[in-house]
């Protein structure tokens, strides 16, 4: 997020010096994050959190270095590694049954493992165990296809549903936009967690149930966006063009309206699926999502939450994960909604 | 018609229009209200379990049952349940809970609320205490590393899950209170030093009036004193629990109890406030009068605080009306981290979960009218600050 305060070409001499103290952070900052985490095992907990925590910031100052140094200083650091850290997470996901992980699921199963070990990134539990020696490491992941699957289809249905809806209450206006205005407000006024636990107490956890109640909660934000996107280009050159020529509504709606609002709506999709996990998380928290055995991030943290003192790990694995997931997913979607969305370019 | 056409204020007129507009917001509230509350009435049908049973238990006689679903009117159908109870709603009686001890709503409602609203203002306050300086400050110096660390630091914030940020708040406050402790105190002091530092080097440029320098240097002296007392002074939180104002501990005990919650609540709306105001206030900035009061010789100060702030400020007044009313329905995942009797367990844990509907109603409907009435207020605050808006309306 580097704003350009001197632009220009940068000279030579002060070009050398960038790669090699971007490339002496990053050996730094592995020494320090290693330090923090195996080498000094034993020793202060607050020291190795600053270690790790020192690490991690020199770490990434030296890879904004060497970006900056290799592709110009216009690069954005940390929406790369946002990139990086969802492609990630989402072929971890997917590939989740063919890694070779250890026992997460299934607690009969893991019945020789340590319990309640600490993250150790050198052992065969990386991310380490909990209470019933299940491995943390496939339960993030397990947790990331579920978390991914749930949000990602009630995107879907709410970008379907509410974004047609939408294009229909502005491009017809009238008796039915009132309509829709008062429904939509109406969905906004019920305090949305309330809504969907009292939804989620009424049906069995599944993963289809569970994206149709989060839809739920995405379609009024649908409604209104697509309805204000659909304003703005039904005054445009192009749609009276199509109504001149005696195109039908249908075909105005569908090939006119319908494409040109599609990107823009979708360009939410990132941060709107961002929100939809951390409400996914909120229920699974409460226990009202998919239960144990099935690992998600929510369950997970809260079954660590009454350790928290004895062992913060059980919490704080699961929680940086989905931390980092929601922080990717907002950056990505801040930079999609610059390139796509025209009323957030056009000021 | 053209707006500078029209003649600007006409007292008279310029009500009419505020009250025309008060009149529509109202009218809006109507709909919106009947179909929540008969939304809420439907959903609870679709939850399992009987009322009857909630009453008298699992093992009564089934005739029992029957005279008691009788009672409740659970026989009759949803649309004419609904009138019925719309009809004593509006004369103000929600009726009394299913589950025993039967007590009116109202007065489980009237115990709870307060709880809500005490969390969802204190973290309104703290968020608007952080976020008004943080943002000011951030939007005076673009590009700056205090900017670019505000930028960093409150896309942090806004990715953090409530209960996430509950849960490190007591890890931190509660189980390693001197974490926190320090690193406050450690703050104060570099915030101290980067005002004295800032304040030698305006002096060396001869930049500075001598009551000038007679503030910055009560500035570093209140930052110390401030850093100092609060370390030395710093209370201990409870992991859970809620003291009353009217309890044993009044209200030093109240605030003590309320403050971690109230603390993970404002961590995102800060957030959100600080972008707002800190975008608000660069295109402030800009305007030609600014740059007037800066030609002028006007200290930064002066012109941040006097000028800039106030026309820079209707949009987080806005939001910060509408965060108020979302957080009174809003603040469940906080009530139940640090167990406090708020509106939100009430519908949740003795309301959905023991199939007490009158309970879910009332408190579903109060917190929506509690929402839709701040959205109008604020809705018509703005009409009364902002002449255009009002202009337009008519």
């Amino acid at each position: 997020m580097s704003p350009d305060t001197t632009p220009g070409a940068i000279p030579e001499t002060a070009r050398r010096p960038a790669l090699f103290i971007g490339i002496a952070g990053l050996v730094a900052a592995v020494i320090l994050v290693w330090v923090g985490t195996a080498g000094l095992s034993g020793s202060d907990a607050y020291v190795r959190a600053v270690l790790v925590l020192g690490g991690l910031g020199v770490g990434y100052l030296a890879l904004d270095r060497l970006l900056w140094r290799l592709f110009g200083r216009k690069v954005q650091t940390d929406l790369w590694l946002s990139v990086a850290w969802m492609s990630v997470v989402v072929a971890a996901a997917a590939l989740a049954d063919v890694l070779p992980l250890e026992e997460s699921r299934d607690a009969s199963a893991s019945f020789g493992a340590p319990v309640t070990q600490r993250p150790d990134l050198f052992s065969a539990h990386p991310l380490g165990t909990d209470t019933f020696g299940l491995d943390l490491l496939g339960g993030v992941i397990y947790g990331a296809r579920l978390s991914l699957q749930i949000s990602f289809g009630a995107v879907a249905i709410g970008f379907v549903i509410g974004g047609l809806i939408g294009v229909l209450a502005g491009f017809l206006r009238g008796w039915f936009e009132a309509v829709v205005n008062v429904l939509t407000d109406s969905l906004l006024a019920f305090p949305p967690l309330i809504l969907l636990i009292a939804l989620m107490v009424a049906v069995n956890p599944t993963v289809v149930n569970l994206s149709l109640a989060l839809a739920l909660l995405g379609i009024p934000t649908y409604i209104r966006l697509a309805r204000a996107n659909t304003l703005v280009f039904a005054q445009r050159e192009f749609v009276t063009a199509a109504r001149g020529m005696g195109a039908t509504r249908r075909r105005i709606i569908f090939r006119e309206l319908v494409p040109n609002v599609a990107l823009p709506l979708l360009s939410y999709a990132f941060i709107i699926v961002a929100v939809l996990i951390v409400a996914e998380g909120s229920l699974s928290f409460l226990g009202l999502s998919i239960p144990r055995p099935e690992p998600t991030w929510g369950n997970m943290i809260s079954a660590g939450a009454n350790d928290l003192r004895r062992i913060p790990h059980l919490v704080f694995v699961p929680a940086t994960v989905m931390f980092l997931t929601v922080f990717a997913l907002n950056r990505i979607g801040d930079r999609a909604r610059q390139i796509w969305d025209p009323r957030e370019s056009k000021v | 018609m053209i707006a500078g056409v029209r003649p600007a204020i006409i007292p008279g007129q310029r009500w009419g229009t505020v009250l025309r507009t008060i009149n529509l917001k109202l009218l809006h509230m109507v709909p919106v209200l009947l179909i929540v509350s008969f939304a809420t009435l439907a959903l609870l049908e679709l939850v399992p379990g009987d009322p009857a049973v909630s009453v008298l238990g699992a093992d009564a006689r089934p005739e029992d049952y029957a005279r008691v679903r009788e009672q409740l009117g659970l026989e009759q159908p949803l649309p004419e349940r609904y009138v019925s109870w719309l009809g004593s709603a509006v004369t103000g009686d929600l009726g009394n809970s299913v589950v025993h001890p039967s007590r009116s709503v109202w007065s489980l409602i009237a115990s709870r609320l307060p709880v809500t609203l005490q969390i969802a203002g204190m973290a309104l306050v703290m968020a608007l205490l952080i976020s008004i300086p943080v943002g000011m400050f951030a939007a005076s110096r673009v590009g700056s590393a205090f900017d670019r660390a505000t930028a960093a630091s409150t896309s942090g914030l806004i990715s953090l899950p409530p209960f996430v940020a509950g849960l490190l708040l007591i890890y931190l406050f509660v189980f390693n209170p001197h974490v926190p402790r320090w690193l406050f105190l450690a703050a104060a002091v570099l915030g101290a030093g980067w005002l004295a530092w800032y304040t030698l080097r305006l002096l060396r440029s001869h930049d500075l009036t001598r009551s000038e320098t007679t503030w910055q240097v009560v500035g570093v002296g209140a930052m110390l004193a401030v850093g100092i007392g609060v370390f030395l002074m710093w209370p201990s939180f409870p992991r859970q629990g809620f003291s009353r104002i009217t309890g044993d501990g009044g209200i030093g005990e109240n605030l003590r109890t309320a403050f971690l919650p109230a603390l993970t609540v404002a961590l995102t709306e800060v957030a959100v406030f600080a972008r707002l105001l800190r975008s608000d206030m660069i295109s402030t900035l800009q305007e030609d009068y600014i740059l007037a009061s800066r030609a002028k010789g006007m200290p930064v100060r002066r012109i941040l605080l006097r000028d800039a702030l106030r026309p820079s400020s209707f949009s987080l007044i806005t939001l910060a009306g509408v965060s108020l009313g979302r957080l009174v329905g809003g603040t469940v995942i906080v009530e139940t981290i640090f167990n406090l009797p708020g509106m939100g367990r009430l519908i949740i844990q003795d309301g959905v979960i023991v199939n007490d509907f009158p309970v879910v109603q009332g408190a579903v409907l109060v917190i929506a009218v509690v929402y839709v009435a701040l959205n109008a207020l604020v809705d018509i605050s703005y009409a009364v600050l902002d002449p255009r808006i009002r202009r337009g309306a008519a």
